[in-house]
């Protein structure tokens, strides 16, 4: 099995070890490394009128971050990660996907970091535009379930989006690299009205039928691997279907294929990945088109 | 001529403390930030010990240990881990981390949990390579 490394990006607010801790059973699937990224922004330690750059705070908010990786790292050594550090002082979304790079990692685990209306129309949040900006998948961990309990198993029973487009067949294949993690997989594919508008009953059956067709295809790649499966038609608008579906089945986390655009009409209007990154509640994992394999 | 210490962490705090430590106590200091780096300059200079850390960015402390000590040309060099991980936790993770790696994680000649005294760390050397 080929090793993996994740990359858990955390600020501290968003994603605790409960987070980190419930990622464990990636082991199985080949995750055996794990490398922790805090970035200090920029902000709280940079040239403050009267005062300078303030060193002090660096290093205490840099021992601080030290001090809980240490105890991390010592739970994660003890079930068999590797695991490397990163702190360091900057604006988080270069050091995000810098770090990525440089380690090369498989996955990027992070927060869903909301910022204010204004900023999130125009600057796009944090989460959107490492999106945006990395072809390697992101894990956007919401890991506290509505009932307040954590998402022990978020690979468990997966939701994969299907619209049939690139990004998506990607993403099931992708899908695939969790085999080992994955008990069962619900693949929904949800049809806008406009599809169905003016068609007769026949034709309404036949784009049923064709849409079934395809998630079966999809279905026997899973079955193949023992995994079980179940497919659904939805219609209506692909976010709220989609959360519906997630909510009725049972999901443990929602797949969808990503193409990165970042647009000013994407971010305006919100991609079907953007709107689900902002209003479910459950973790998604999104797969770039241009995934680096 | 003096021995040479191969002395791998990415704090630069303590690549200097150490690398003090063996200039006064009359080594040869060569310094790596990770274990990348380190594995490659172990190749390139054979060095008669290794003192190492564990929690570090690109390859890790124990990425670098497993290869070193899978090294037929490299495994009998004798090494030093440094590091704030407790000794406890280390030796009790050596059965995990080989069950989920590619390569055991043997038990190392001396593990000394950071922050260490210079002369602590002097004796510890000259006991291991005189």
């Amino acid at each position: 099995m080929k090793n993996r490394k994740l990359l858990f990006v955390t600020q501290f607010e968003e994603l605790w070890f409960d987070a980190l801790q419930s990622l464990m059973d990636l082991r199985k699937a080949g995750f055996n490394h794990a490398v922790f990224l805090h970035v200090i922004a920029r902000e709280k330690v940079a040239m403050h009128r009267g005062k300078g750059y303030l060193k002090d705070e660096e290093v205490k908010l840099r021992e601080i971050a030290n001090v809980r990786f240490i105890d991390w790292a010592e739970s994660l050594f003890e079930q068999g990660m590797e695991v490397g550090a990163y702190i360091v002082v900057g604006n988080p979304l270069p050091k995000i996907i810098s770090t990525a790079a440089e380690e090369d990692v498989d996955l990027i685990v992070t927060g869903y970091h909301k910022q204010g209306k204004l900023e999130e129309i125009y600057g796009g949040s944090e989460t959107l535009d490492i999106l945006q900006r990395t072809s390697r998948p992101v894990l956007v961990y919401k890991y506290i379930l509505p009932s307040g309990a954590v998402n022990e198993k978020p690979f468990e029973r997966p939701l994969l989006a299907m619209d049939w487009s690139t990004a998506s067949e990607r993403s099931a294949q992708h899908l695939l690299n969790y085999k080992e993690i994955i008990k069962s997989v619900i693949v929904v594919h949800v049809a806008s009205e406009k599809e169905f508008k003016g068609s007769s009953s026949m034709e309404i059956q036949s784009v049923r039928k064709e849409n079934k067709r395809k998630m079966e295809k999809i279905c026997e790649a899973f079955e193949k691997q023992g995994i079980q499966t179940e497919s659904h038609l939805h219609i209506g608008d692909t976010c709220e279907q989609l959360e519906k579906a997630a909510r009725e089945r049972e999901a443990t986390m929602i797949v969808a294929g990503t193409t990165g655009e970042s647009s000013l009409k994407e971010r305006l209007l919100g991609g079907v990945a953007t709107k689900l990154v902002k209003f479910t509640a459950l973790p998604i994992l999104l797969i770039p088109v241009d995934e680096e394999v | 001529m003096s021995k040479k210490v191969l002395t791998v962490d990415d704090d630069p705090d303590i690549s200097v403390f150490v690398k003090t430590v063996l200039e006064e106590n009359g080594y040869t200091p060569v310094v790596a930030k990770n274990g990348e780096m380190g594995l490659a300059i172990a190749r390139e200079e054979n060095p008669d010990l290794v003192i190492l850390d564990v929690l570090m960015p690109k390859q890790s402390g124990i990425k670098m240990y497993r290869e070193l000590k899978s090294d037929d040309s490299l495994k009998n060099i004798p090494v030093i881990i440094l590091s704030g991980i407790a000794k406890r936790t280390f030796l009790r993770s050596q059965e995990a981390l080989t069950e989920f790696g590619d390569l055991p994680v043997p038990e190392p000649e001396l593990y000394i949990e950071k922050p260490v005294e210079p002369d602590e760390l002097a004796e510890a050397i000259k006991d291991m390579i005189g």
